[in-house]
């Protein structure tokens, strides 16, 4: 997933504080969306402030989190995740039947979805949108690549046909690049249609002014009954933390995306605002490239990971607003497993591997970030300083956003700070992209070659019984931390502030939300 | 007018020079825009396959001439970040820092020209030195942090202003947009109403100036058409030279008010590597800032009838 941070971010944040620090007061406790707020009141227009714009509405081929999200609010998947991001439930699909061979599955439509032309959805329509899909070469395509053929034999049922057995085929269904479009795009060009693109979600398209404001409007024949409540949400693009909250505080907009950290601890106190927290799977590590001495040797590694001190991290970079990592999957994920120790903080036990290591005297080495973050700035002088004990000397090299990413994807860097989010509720995808160094980004561009930990990722991603498969993915678990491929730093929740008459929203672990629940009291 | 004609034609060669310096200094800077795109999914082949649509597979100089053949034709070319037209990308933000840049400037004259005269009315007095020291403070505020105050007490406490945006209709944006124009606006001040001041005074001390008194003419009109008239050429140098900085300039006041004007285009573009955008931005800047100079000129030689443009 794509996180930008614009150069004024870091600009503005730090010195403005003082501002803001004085206008919180008083005491209100801080909690969800309220589930005792009474019952749903339709209408309403709720905005919403992003610290950056969208930047396609094409389903196929875009990895812009903010894209995703909104284009979650127009097209709908077979199926979707589950609130606790564990598992998926039947959306447009109600069930499945499979073959012995677990090769063929026969999903049934709900009766009575409408676009939001208000055309019915067939069959055909989900072949064509599940085929455009698969053809997403640059896009997409490969998250779908268990598929061999889509067919539509009634129009109310698809038949998936696989390659191979594929346990991870529904969380894959459930990715939002497989939501169901018209077929043949209802007569218009495929770059006709993502400008401005048509499904069967709570809302349909309104305008997008770019760089501005992304407005959808409430779709008339939604399938769930009586939502959704809103008139309308509109998306704005502020990428200045200050200037979404006093935006919140004005009541110019109703939900602010990812405030900063420094200002949780406020909100939850500030009256009229609800401060939460929803987990999440971000988790952010720091990777290490194998292809560089001395970081092929297991040990430099093991010493490196062993003498980070999390605890600071996390305070110094969430003020105390999250969890050390144990484990390559964070804990929402399906399969995680939370009996890993991993490597925490043990600064004798990392002496004692770097005396192990081939390099007992220490070294020098370059940890390179992408300029405008300032998180990953502090964990970067964090690490400075831990590692120093151990005779290794760390430079800071930061770069442009773009430049740093390139190099770091071409494998021109000795260590990186990184994070990754789950686009699927299964492990699969990210297992394959972390662990796989034949993948296309080559173990996560750390060049981690355990053909035991590839062997097993293939194994799983076959396997159909979950008690199977959990055993395998906790060896994988286990091997990912011994093998210390990557520093696993932290696991970070997603921070929402709304307005006090916001109710229903939730964020689920991937880090989507069902506008179509939410509502607003007076 | 010939000398308007003659600046006008000037910038067919300042186009050409912001052009090449432009496509090849965004071209040759390491960064790929495949990489924005694609994020972390940034494979060997989804980057081959991204560049091969963009055409950014061919050599440089054979994608300059498809550049240089698209702008001749009036066609800025695609965004490869949004997929859209850049021409519709400009023309919806550009009007955003026209208000921005324009609004500032006539606040920064309405602000410096009667606090000018109050200082010079009274050379060394105590309304001189205020009106001296007090608009120095603006200009060392940042400007994020000037607007985040304004935004906080007139916005948030007293909601007398939008916290951000643009507006809709000509009231609307008045609106909307006096915050942030009074941010730049304050930035500026300092500079004008110290070089307004200055002129103000030599000119006070002219010898048909001490004429105009004698012959009793009142003291509003004396400054007002006197003095000021014949004061005030300086300082529309000095206001047109920071019109001229302030296009481009204006990211960060559009950042804190959340306004989608072309500075924070430029920015983003930049950092996406998005080739078409970050060219057709710094073509359009290159015009604006000639065209400002222009107009500089032409109110130089409209305020004072003895400058001639040879």
């Amino acid at each position: 997933m794509i996180h930008r941070t614009a150069l004024a971010k870091v600009l503005i944040t730090g010195s403005a504080l003082g501002v803001l620090a004085g206008c919180g007061a008083g005491a209100s406790s801080s909690s969800s969306s309220s589930a005792t707020a009474g019952s749903p009141v339709q209408g309403g227009n709720l905005v919403f402030a992003n610290p950056q714009d969208a930047q396609s509405m094409n389903e196929t081929n875009v990895f812009d989190n903010n894209s995703i999200w909104i284009l979650e609010q127009i097209t709908q998947p077979l199926y979707t995740v589950t609130n606790n991001g564990k598992t998926v439930m039947p959306w447009l699909a109600t069930g499945y039947t499979e073959s012995a061979n677990k090769l063929t599955y026969t999903f049934t439509l709900r009766s009575g979805v409408k676009f939001s032309t208000g055309q019915p959805i067939t069959s055909a329509d989900v072949k064509f949108s599940l085929e455009q899909t698969m053809a997403a070469a640059a896009g997409w395509g490969y998250i779908d690549a268990a598929i061999k053929s889509v067919g539509d034999p009634t129009p109310s049922t698809v038949v998936v046909n696989l390659k191979y057995p594929w346990a991870p085929l529904l969380a894959d269904l459930s990715l939002f690049a497989n939501g169901i479009v018209p077929n043949n795009f209802g007569g218009k060009t495929a770059a006709q249609f993502w400008q401005a693109p048509v499904g069967t979600g709570p809302f349909k398209w309104d305008y997008w002014h770019k760089g501005q404001a992304l407005k959808l409007i409430r779709n008339p024949y939604y399938w769930q009954k009586g939502k959704p409540y809103l008139n309308s949400v509109t998306w704005t693009d502020v990428p200045s933390d200050n200037t979404r909250q006093l935006q919140i505080k004005g009541g110019q907009a109703q939900i602010d995306q990812f405030p900063s950290w420094s200002t949780v601890s406020s909100l939850k106190t500030t009256p009229g605002v609800n401060m939460t927290l929803f987990d999440s799977t971000e988790t952010t590590y720091i990777a290490f490239n194998e292809q560089v001495k001395p970081f092929q040797d297991v040990h430099v590694r093991q010493a490196i990971s062993l003498a980070l001190n999390r605890s600071s991290i996390i305070s110094a970079v969430l003020f105390g607003n999250g969890k050390p990592a144990n484990s390559l999957f964070p804990p929402q994920v399906p399969y995680y497993d939370p009996n890993t120790p991993g490597l925490q903080y043990n600064l004798a036990a990392a002496k004692q591997q770097m005396a192990e290591s081939s390099v007992p005297h220490g070294f020098t080495t370059t940890l390179l970030l992408p300029s405008g973050n300032s998180d990953y700035a502090t964990i970067a002088t964090i690490a400075q300083a831990d590692l120093k004990p151990l005779g290794i000397n760390v430079n800071i090299q930061t770069l442009d956003p773009n430049t740093a990413n390139g190099n770091f994807q071409s494998l021109k860097y000795d260590m990186f700070v990184s994070l990754w989010t789950m686009d699927i509720p299964d492990p699969d995808e990210l297992a394959t992209f972390a662990l796989n160094p034949t993948s296309g980004a080559k173990s996560f561009f750390t060049t981690y070659d355990n053909p035991t930990v590839v062997q097993d990722v293939k194994k799983a991603e076959i396997e159909q019984q979950p008690s199977v498969r959990q055993a395998l993915y906790n060896t994988i678990q286990t091997d990912a931390a011994d093998g210390a491929f990557m520093a696993f730093l932290y696991y970070s929740p997603y921070a929402y502030v709304t307005t006090s008459n916001v109710h229903g929203f939730l964020v689920t672990p991937l880090g989507n939300y069902h506008m179509e629940d939410v509502w607003l009291s007076s | 007018m010939a000398f308007v004609i003659h600046r006008l034609v000037l910038l067919v060669p300042t186009v050409l020079g912001v052009t090449i310096i432009t496509f090849f200094m965004i071209h040759l800077i390491p960064g790929d825009p495949a990489r924005t795109i694609l994020g972390i999914h940034a494979t060997p082949r989804a980057i081959a396959i991204l560049h091969a649509q963009w055409g950014l597979n061919r050599p440089l100089v054979d994608q300059y001439w498809l550049y240089m053949d698209r702008l001749v034709h009036g066609n800025l070319g695609q965004s490869l970040y949004y997929g859209t037209g850049v021409a519709g990308l400009i023309t919806s933000r550009l009007p955003v820092t026209l208000w921005l840049i324009i609004y500032a400037a006539i606040l920064a004259v309405v602000i410096s020209v009667p606090l000018a005269i109050l200082a010079a009315s009274r050379k060394d007095g105590i309304r001189d030195h205020a009106v001296r020291l007090i608009p120095l403070l603006g200009l060392g505020m940042p400007a994020f942090w000037l607007g985040l105050i304004l935004q906080s007490e007139l916005s948030v406490r007293y909601r007398l202003f939008p916290v951000t945006g643009y507006g809709t209709g000509f009231a609307g944006h008045l609106h909307s947009m006096f915050l942030p124009s009074l941010t730049v606006a304050i930035a500026l001040c300092p500079v004008i109403i110290r070089s307004l001041r200055a002129s103000m005074l030599d000119v006070l001390g002219a010898e048909f100036i001490t004429t105009a008194r004698a012959k009793g003419v009142p003291a509003t009109r004396l400054y007002i058409r006197h003095v000021l008239r014949n004061a005030i050429i300086p300082a529309v140098t000095v206001l047109g030279i920071n019109i001229g900085f302030l296009i481009g300039g204006t990211l960060i006041v559009e950042q804190v008010f959340g306004l989608p004007g072309v500075g924070s285009l430029l920015i983003q573009s930049i950092f996406a590597r998005d080739f078409p955008v970050v060219q057709a931005v710094a073509l359009v800047f290159g015009i604006m800032v000639v065209l400002v100079n222009l107009l500089t000129d032409v109110a130089y030689a409209t305020l004072d009838p003895r400058v001639r443009f040879d």
